[in-house]
């Protein structure tokens, strides 16, 4: 191997990659995906209840949902509106207030109040909201409270909101959508053209080839996978070690995308090893997000042992002794990928230099 | 229309596709992996909040409101309460003191312990104190002077609700028939640079049977795969004939729309480039079947949204011909015009 020659090759890869759309949608894919299954993940699979106000009069009552934690409030103008808001499950409840309700409530006197209840509503959610309704209802009324609560938490495992249970899958595919399909594409495109068998008759090597096209993918993933976090603002506190991780995650992705692009003739089987394969990336992160699912299954997959520690520092504020072994684990899979890949393109004729 | 010649296109094409058992083998794996995914989704949904309560004595208002949404269960004393709470088994556990009853009447505002797992989402917690608050309020009788109405809008699925791995079906068999857009739009792409097309064309095919032949392919890779997806999951138990009815004309929709990428692309990746935005504007309707009221009326102007309004409504929640009548006009329609203009734009490219 030659570093001058893998230099010049990785340089040209450089200059002439942001040319390529594959290029761009490699790195600004996954900041689009970030954003979009942030605004999905962040807001619209929150488990609050939602509460539609229409309000006819001047109600204090509305400002009263707006500054409730345990429910989500949302005002319409019209009748027609929060029904249309009912039915397509845009709220859970929908309210409307009468004109006089304030005035109504503060005399004790007889009110009605509609509602309008979302058919596939969940029962709890039913429930809780009719009693914030009714504990509202006596807030206005100037009624006091008969009891006192205390509350006591059991336990230290903090709650873990939908916004953060996916970041691991944003970050994953940050980092191997372009730590994969670049090198991978790049050489299969080179093979495609035959202008690795041009390469192959100048001083350069195979080999040097393919370590450029490995470094450009890692350098490239590792600039998404920490622009993800930063967007995110999930740097935890220990950056560099995070950066660590994410650099052996990135030799991982830019591996499997030399193997790909070792041993794959065209850019359809790229696409269908991607389509089908892709489970096996992502498996971990699809497991960390329902903790329904036996976590162990996650360590039977390779991207465990980069998405573990990622999870471990960014979200669990961990260190290097919590994350060490895992740490490990992924340089070991790293270094056997190196083989593997070296061993496929021995076994490639078409390589041979 | 020479049939044997769409015939032997048809053949030809699909050869093309197979021709790589590697890539057979792949799709086939696919397959197995969204139905995995199915099978692996939760296949109830508990619509309960489940909380223990260790009570000395028993609050005649809290019988009344235990019911739909709130599961209430009694244990011997306030460390197996504790000990249910840790383990997950409820939500939040309550304990009564055992002279609350004299608080109440002594006017002595008593006070009622609750435990929380620490993973527990503060509104959840929040939401448990309100509904401890107005037991309180009904026990001791201070009464509320509003008479509320209600009323149901939809269908009530209170104790009967769409499981997630149900609600995900439609995005599961309506992401089988969109991949294979881009599939077929790489196929079509490829004759283009390879000019394969033209060579086509100089034989006794004509562009009318060539774009049919090409349509067909299309159809049957995305409407196998999604009928037979359906099929394992259960999504045809109930008017299989409407199900199947629309995924054809669901696969025709996306063949279309695979001809416009193929008009547009220039190679796989420019396929993939094109084709990406496409699909998540067509996956969309389907996010607002998983996450409802996500989406709201204009997700209408989206073609897409007849194919998985009328999935879901069919497999969910058992609609027949007269209430999907008008989606599957819709979808003809969208199905013809966006094949008319795919075929239009690709003849502007290949001719």
């Amino acid at each position: 191997m030659s570093p001058r020659h893998v230099g010049i090759l990785l340089g040209k890869d450089l200059w002439h990659g942001p040319k390529s759309l594959i290029f761009v949608w490699a790195l600004v894919m996954p900041v689009i995906i970030s954003l979009a299954v942030s605004l999905i993940f962040g807001t619209l699979f929150s488990e609050k209840p939602r509460l539609g106000v229409l309000d006819e009069g001047n109600s204090r009552l509305v400002a009263m949902t707006e500054q409730l934690d345990s429910v989500t409030s949302k005002e319409y103008d019209s009748v027609s509106e929060i029904k249309q808001a009912v039915e397509d499950g845009a709220v859970d409840v929908g309210m409307v207030l009468p004109a006089d309700f304030d005035s109504s409530v503060t005399q004790g006197k007889e009110t009605e109040l509609t509602t309008y209840i979302w058919g596939e509503s969940l029962a709890k959610n039913r429930i809780i909201l009719g009693a914030t309704i009714a504990n509202l209802v006596r807030d206005l009324a100037g009624q006091e409270a008969p009891v006192e609560i205390e509350t006591i938490t059991l336990g230290d495992e903090a709650s873990i909101p939908w916004s953060e249970r996916v970041l691991p899958l944003i970050v994953l595919m940050a980092v191997f959508l372009g730590g994969l399909f670049l090198p991978a594409s790049s050489v299969i495109e080179e093979k495609e053209k035959r202008t690795l068998e041009a390469v192959v008759i100048t001083p350069a090597s195979v080999g040097d080839v393919f370590i450029a096209k490995g470094l450009m993918g890692i350098i490239l993933s590792l600039l998404t996978g920490v622009v993800i976090l930063v967007l995110n603002q999930a740097f935890g506190t220990e950056p560099a070690l995070l950066v660590l991780v994410l650099a052996l995650g990135a030799t991982m992705a830019a591996e499997i995308g030399l193997l790909c692009g070792a041993l794959m003739k065209d850019i359809t089987t790229l696409f269908a090893i991607w389509k089908a394969g892709g489970i096996f990336l992502f498996g971990p992160a699809i497991i960390h997000m329902f903790p329904q699912i036996p976590q162990w299954i996650g360590r039977l997959f390779p991207t465990y042992y980069f998405l573990q520690p990622i999870i471990a520092i960014s979200q669990g504020g961990a260190g290097w002794s919590n994350v060490a072994i895992n740490v490990f684990i992924l340089a070991g899979l790293d270094l056997l990928l190196i083989a593997v890949v070296t061993l496929a393109l021995k076994k490639k004729r078409q390589f041979a230099t | 229309m020479n049939w044997r010649i769409i015939r032997a296109l048809v053949a030809k094409d699909l050869s093309l596709f197979f021709k790589n058992r590697f890539f057979a083998i792949v799709t086939v794996i696919g397959l197995i992996f969204y139905i995995v995914i199915y099978f692996v989704m939760p296949k109830s949904v508990n619509e309960n909040l489940e909380i223990g309560l260790y009570a000395p004595v028993m609050l005649p208002a809290l019988e009344q409101m235990q019911g739909e949404g709130l599961e209430i269960e009694r244990v011997e004393s306030e460390d197996m309460l504790k000990e249910g709470v840790i383990e997950g088994h409820y939500v939040a556990g309550i304990a009564l003191p055992a002279d609350i009853m004299e608080g109440f009447v002594s006017a002595q505002k008593p006070v009622i312990s609750v435990y929380f797992a620490s993973d527990v989402p503060e509104e959840t917690k929040d939401a448990v104190e309100v509904m401890i608050r107005e037991l309180a309020y009904q026990q001791v009788g201070q009464a509320l002077a509003i008479e509320v109405s209600e009323e149901i809008i939809g269908p009530d699925l209170a104790g009967m609700q769409i499981p997630p791995r149900d609600r995900m079906r439609p995005l599961l068999a309506i992401m089988l028939i969109m991949v294979e857009t881009l599939g077929l739009a790489n196929l079509i792409s490829e004759e283009i640079e390879r000019r394969t097309i033209n060579a086509l064309l100089v034989t006794p095919v004509s562009v009318k049977e060539l774009f049919f032949a090409k349509g067909i392919t299309g159809v049957s890779l995305a409407f196998i795969q999604s009928a037979l997806f359906m099929a394992i999951v259960g999504g045809i138990n109930h008017e299989p004939l409407i199900i199947l009815v629309t995924l054809l004309l669901g696969a025709i929709l996306v063949t279309g729309v695979g001809f416009i990428i193929a008009s547009l692309g220039r190679g796989f990746m420019s396929v993939l480039i094109w084709g990406m935005p496409i699909l998540i504007i067509l996956f969309i309707p389907a996010f607002g079947v998983m996450v409802p009221g996500a989406a709201t009326g204009w997700v209408k102007a989206i073609p897409s949204y007849y194919l998985v309004d009328t999935v879901h409504r069919v497999a969910n929640f058992g609609a027949g011909w007269g209430n999907i009548w008008l989606n599957l006009v819709v979808l003809v329609g969208f199905d013809l015009a966006l094949a008319w203009i795919g075929i239009m734009a690709l003849r502007r490219r290949t001719l």
